[in-house]
C-alpha cells in the first residue's frame, strides 16, 4: 500500500444539505386550466398513473396547491420549466 | 365520444364546421401579437404565460438565471406551436360543409398548447374566475365576443383532452 499521504476529500457541506432536503415543485390552483388538462399534463410530464395524476389535480383544486415532484434544484427547475411550457402555474421551493 | 376529434393511430382526425376553422385561424395570429408585444413585465397576460419559478425573494439571482436560461426556449416553443397550428389549418379539406384534417401526435401537441395558451391569455384578460359564468349572458357587453370565444375554446380543448384520455 502506498504510504503517500491520503488526500481526504472535504465534504461539501452545501451539497450535502441540498441532497438531504430535496427541492419541491408546487403547482398552484388557477381559474383557467381545465381539471382534465391538469391531469393530462401530470400524466404526460411525470408518467404518473391516472389515479395519482387525478389525486394531485384534486389537491391543487381543493387546497390551492400541491407538491407534484421533488429532487435537486436543477431537476426542480427543469420540472417547473416543463410545467410552465404547458401553461401550469408552478414554482419551486426548499422547505426549511 | 367527440364528433370533432377522433383518434387515429398516434394522431387525431379533426372534423370542424368551416366557421370553426375560420375562428381558429384567428387564434395563432392574435397570440403571436400577445407574445411579440409582451416584453412589458407588468402585463398580467405575459406574467401568466411566463410566471416566476421562485416565490422566495432571496432567490432573486437564481430566478434571474433561470429566466435567462429558460425564457427564450419557452418563447420559441410557443411561437413554433403557433406556426405549426396555422400550417395544419391550411391543410383542412372541406367535405360536406365540414373541414377535415389529420394531425400527427406532434401536431396534436401543438394544438393542445395553443388552445391552452389562448385560453390563458383570454381568461387572464377577461378576469375569469372559478365561479361559473353568469347565466344571464349579456350579449351587448363590450367583451361579449371575447367571452364567447373563451367558452368555445374551452369546449374545443375539453373535447381534445377527452379524445386523448380515451373517454
Amino acid at each position: 500500500m502506498s504510504t503517500a499521504p491520503l488526500e481526504v476529500e472535504q465534504p461539501d457541506v452545501e451539497e450535502v444539505v441540498e441532497t438531504d432536503r430535496p427541492w419541491i415543485v408546487i403547482v398552484w390552483n388557477d381559474p383557467v386550466n381545465l381539471m382534465s388538462y391538469v391531469v393530462f399534463v401530470f400524466q404526460k410530464l411525470f408518467g404518473y398513473s391516472r389515479e395519482k395524476a387525478t389525486r394531485l389535480m384534486m389537491q391543487v383544486h381543493h387546497d390551492g396547491k400541491a407538491a407534484v415532484s421533488e429532487g435537486t434544484r436543477e431537476k426542480a427547475e427543469a420540472d417547473v420549466a416543463r410545467l410552465h411550457a404547458h401553461g401550469l402555474w408552478a414554482t419551486l421551493e426548499h422547505p426549511s | 365520444m367527440s364528433a370533432r376529434f377522433r383518434r387515429h393511430g398516434d394522431g387525431v382526425i379533426v372534423s370542424l364546421a368551416t366557421a370553426e376553422v375560420e375562428l381558429l385561424r384567428s387564434v395563432p395570429a392574435e397570440l403571436q401579437t400577445v407574445l411579440a408585444g409582451s416584453s412589458a413585465e407588468n402585463d398580467p397576460v405575459y406574467n401568466r404565460l411566463f410566471p416566476s419559478a421562485y416565490l422566495d425573494p432571496t432567490e432573486e439571482n437564481a430566478e434571474q438565471e433561470w429566466q435567462e436560461l429558460v425564457h427564450p426556449e419557452l418563447l420559441r416553443e410557443r411561437l413554433a406551436a403557433l406556426e405549426l397550428v396555422a400550417t395544419t389549418l391550411d391543410r383542412a379539406v372541406t367535405k360536406r360543409g365540414r373541414a377535415e384534417l389529420e394531425l400527427t401526435s406532434n401536431e396534436v401537441h401543438a394544438w393542445m398548447g395553443v388552445l391552452n395558451d389562448a385560453r390563458l391569455a383570454l381568461g387572464t384578460r377577461l378576469g375569469i374566475t372559478e365561479e361559473p359564468e353568469a347565466e344571464e349572458f349579456d350579449a351587448s357587453a363590450p367583451d361579449a365576443a371575447a367571452h364567447d370565444l373563451y367558452a368555445w375554446l374551452t369546449w374545443l380543448q375539453n373535447d381534445l383532452i377527452e379524445t386523448l384520455l380515451g373517454e
